[in-house]
């Protein structure tokens, strides 16, 4: 899913770069939302090792460690999650739509997206009036009366992001059926499993290729 | 249009999510959509929707999950620390005379990485690299230099830290550090049980990796060093997890902040960290989602009565529990040939559980049989991932060739499995030891 630099006709047909626009703009929000909830993590690890030194040696222990972490949780849980879709991060099973081509790849594809967007209002709704549940009844945590609101109210946030990420690659994918000429643009693209073994290859740092490429991808 | 009962709609349900995980769409949607569409129309609208409004937080906002992102992290980190060479070289030294002695190496060091890293296909990756040159240069069969490598891969799943293990815990509720523990000395006889067969191998046919002589006492001393951060790593989470200074979150917290400064003392920058900060960051959201998506779905099977049903199912079955557990371990087998580990478990386990803990079999036991089961769909065709990592890093050598080296390394994770169901006391016996 690199940016190309020169547009070819068959990239640009139906819009492609209308398409991509978008995709670069949205995923800038997505790789800070990740970054964030990376440092979140990076976090959690010093203040760990924090509370049981505290503990062992200072008998000192974090007032409200783990109502915090529970807090916490929301952020690296749910944040990145649209990063994690535009990455081709989340698990499926790709054996039989691997086998599709042109069309009815393009329609299946959709109908995934279809699907998620119908998921999403509903999460997005009702879990914006769970939030908002908390935020009128002031509801806290028991030890250290933290409030559960903000935590409730990223979660609306994380699912308005990935069905943002789901609308553009539904555009994305209702463009490719609709013109047989247009080259893929912005949409995530069935990862073989030479593909997806080639990627985890290149996180471990096992490909050479990763030298050459430090950032590993592009996109952002 | 007649009202459809409880039953119908479940298995409804489980025929519709099974279409769409087939097709392709995202097994967190497939499953949330599922549950959703279920509890819909069986409780009515407001209800059934505010239910599922709710999962998504309440059922990841707990502490116990929130070690998942630190055993994620120590993996990560640890390709940066240098480990794996060290390990590797350590191994060679001391085990090199044996007959087919860099492939014992190779299981050895991987079982060794497995202690700092949780993920398969990353193990995989790194000794890829690190131990299959030596093997070549050694005279060794590519396939076999390769199969050792993917199979070795998969010790990082049963060894902890292990993020499959704890994801266990979570959807049956069990104790994650109990599990932790339980997951030890599986994974070494795992380990021994793939070294016996590659002996067995090279003694039949020397022509299949030649030992390798030369290295005094004074070389394979100097090696030991090399392996102390892993030593040092289990030791800290696992004493103090167990002398009860720490939760499984704060010990996985130590262990990655050790892991940490090794790999800032071996040249790691603030680009190696982002990259591993991201890759946690992203795989740590993958199993949220999948946990989530999947306990939407439990919650409407939950309703709908099917685990009850599939229990005195397999309860009222006329055979011995060991015939329907081999059943069931050979359903996972076929399974795992056509689906990613981890969706695999929290897909099954809600149904699956509940019937194996009626057949009077112990939670731990069945935890480290399942996992030692999605180790084996790591390496199965047509899509067993860790030797397709293996054939990424070595384009010379291609996917087929590493299918075939695999092959004695897949009968030796049956012979394991034989093994813990002849003698499960070998999973149980150091949780009930260490923690009553």
């Amino acid at each position: 899913m690199t940016q190309p630099l020169t547009w070819t006709p068959e990239q640009e047909a139906s819009g492609g770069r209308a398409v991509a626009r978008l995709d670069r703009a949205l995923h800038a929000v997505e790789r800070v939302t990740a970054i964030f909830s990376g440092l979140f993590i990076f976090g959690l690890m010093f203040v760990g090792v924090a509370q049981i030194l505290g503990r062992k040696l200072f008998n000192y222990p974090i007032f409200g460690y783990i109502d915090a972490v529970e807090m916490s949780i929301a952020v690296f849980a749910f944040l990145a999650i649209a990063y994690c879709e535009r990455m081709n991060g989340h698990v499926r099973m790709e054996l039989l739509i691997g086998k599709l081509r042109g069309k009815p790849l393009w329609l299946a594809e959709a109908a995934g997206q279809l699907l998620g967007l119908i998921l999403l209002a509903v999460l997005i709704y009702y879990g914006w009036e769970h939030a908002m549940r908390a935020y009128n009844y002031g509801d806290s945590t028991i030890d250290a009366q933290i409030p559960w609101w903000p935590s409730k109210m990223l979660i609306p946030f994380a699912f308005g992001l990935l069905f943002l990420r789901l609308l553009l690659n539904l555009v994305g994918y209702v463009r490719l059926f609709a013109n047989a000429d247009a080259a893929p643009v912005a949409v995530p693209l069935i990862a073989n499993v030479r593909r997806l073994a080639e990627e985890e290859a290149a996180e471990a740092g096992a490909l050479d290729t990763r030298r050459d490429s430090p950032s590993g991808r592009t996109g952002a | 249009m007649t009202e459809l009962s409880n039953d119908t709609i479940g298995i409804l349900g489980v025929i519709a999510l099974l279409i769409m995980v087939v097709i392709g769409v995202r097994v967190y949607i497939a499953a949330s959509v599922v549950g959703m569409v279920g509890l819909i129309a069986m409780i009515g609208w407001e209800a059934g929707a505010g239910m599922v409004g709710t999962i998504p937080h309440s059922k990841s906002v707990t502490y116990t999950l929130s070690v998942l992102p630190m055993f994620i992290l120590i993996g990560f980190l640890a390709f940066h620390a240098g480990i794996t060479q060290s390990l590797f070289d350590a191994a060679r030294k001391w085990l090199g005379w044996l007959p087919g002695g860099l492939a014992v190496a190779s299981v050895m060091a991987t079982a060794g990485f497995a202690a700092v890293s949780g993920a398969s296909t990353a193990t995989a990756a790194v000794f890829s690299r690190v131990a299959i040159p030596e093997m070549l240069a050694a005279g060794y069969k590519r396939s076999i230099a390769a199969g050792v490598v993917a199979a070795g891969g998969t010790l990082a799943t049963l060894i902890p830290p292990s993020a499959i293990l704890v994801i266990y815990a979570i959807i049956v509720e069990e104790s994650v550090g109990r599990l932790l523990l339980a997951g030890f000395i599986p994974g070494l006889v795992s380990a021994l049980i793939y070294v016996g067969i590659i002996l067995i191998w090279a003694k039949i046919d020397p022509k299949v990796g030649p030992p390798i002589r030369g290295y005094t006492w004074s070389d394979r001393i100097k090696a030991v060093p090399g392996t102390f951060p892993v030593i040092a790593v289990v030791v800290i989470i696992f004493t103090a997890m167990y002398l009860g200074w720490a939760t499984p979150t704060e010990a996985g917290a130590l262990g990655a902040f050790v892991v940490f400064l090794m790999a800032v003392a071996k040249g790691m920058r603030w680009p190696g960290l982002r990259e591993s900060l991201l890759d946690t960051a992203k795989l740590t959201v993958m199993i949220f989602s999948l946990i989530w998506g999947v306990l939407i779905f439990v919650r409407f099977l939950g309703f709908a009565g099917l685990p009850e049903q599939f229990t005195n199912f397999i309860a009222s079955l006329p055979f011995e529990p060991w015939v329907v557990m081999v059943c069931i371990l050979l359903a996972y087998a076929v399974l795992g040939m056509f689906m990613d580990a981890i969706g695999m478990l929290l897909l099954t386990l809600p149904v699956v559980y509940p019937a194996v803990m009626a057949l009077g079999y112990d939670s731990i036991w069945f935890g480290i049989i399942v996992v030692k089961m999605a180790e084996v769909c790591l390496v199965t065709p047509p899509i067993g991932l860790n030797c397709f990592v293996v054939a990424a890093v070595r384009p010379d050598i291609p996917i087929s060739t590493v299918f075939r080296g695999v092959g004695p390394f897949v009968v030796a994770d049956f012979i394991t499995v034989a093994v813990f169901l002849i003698w499960p006391e070998i999973i149980t016996w150091l949780p009930r030891t260490l923690m009553g």
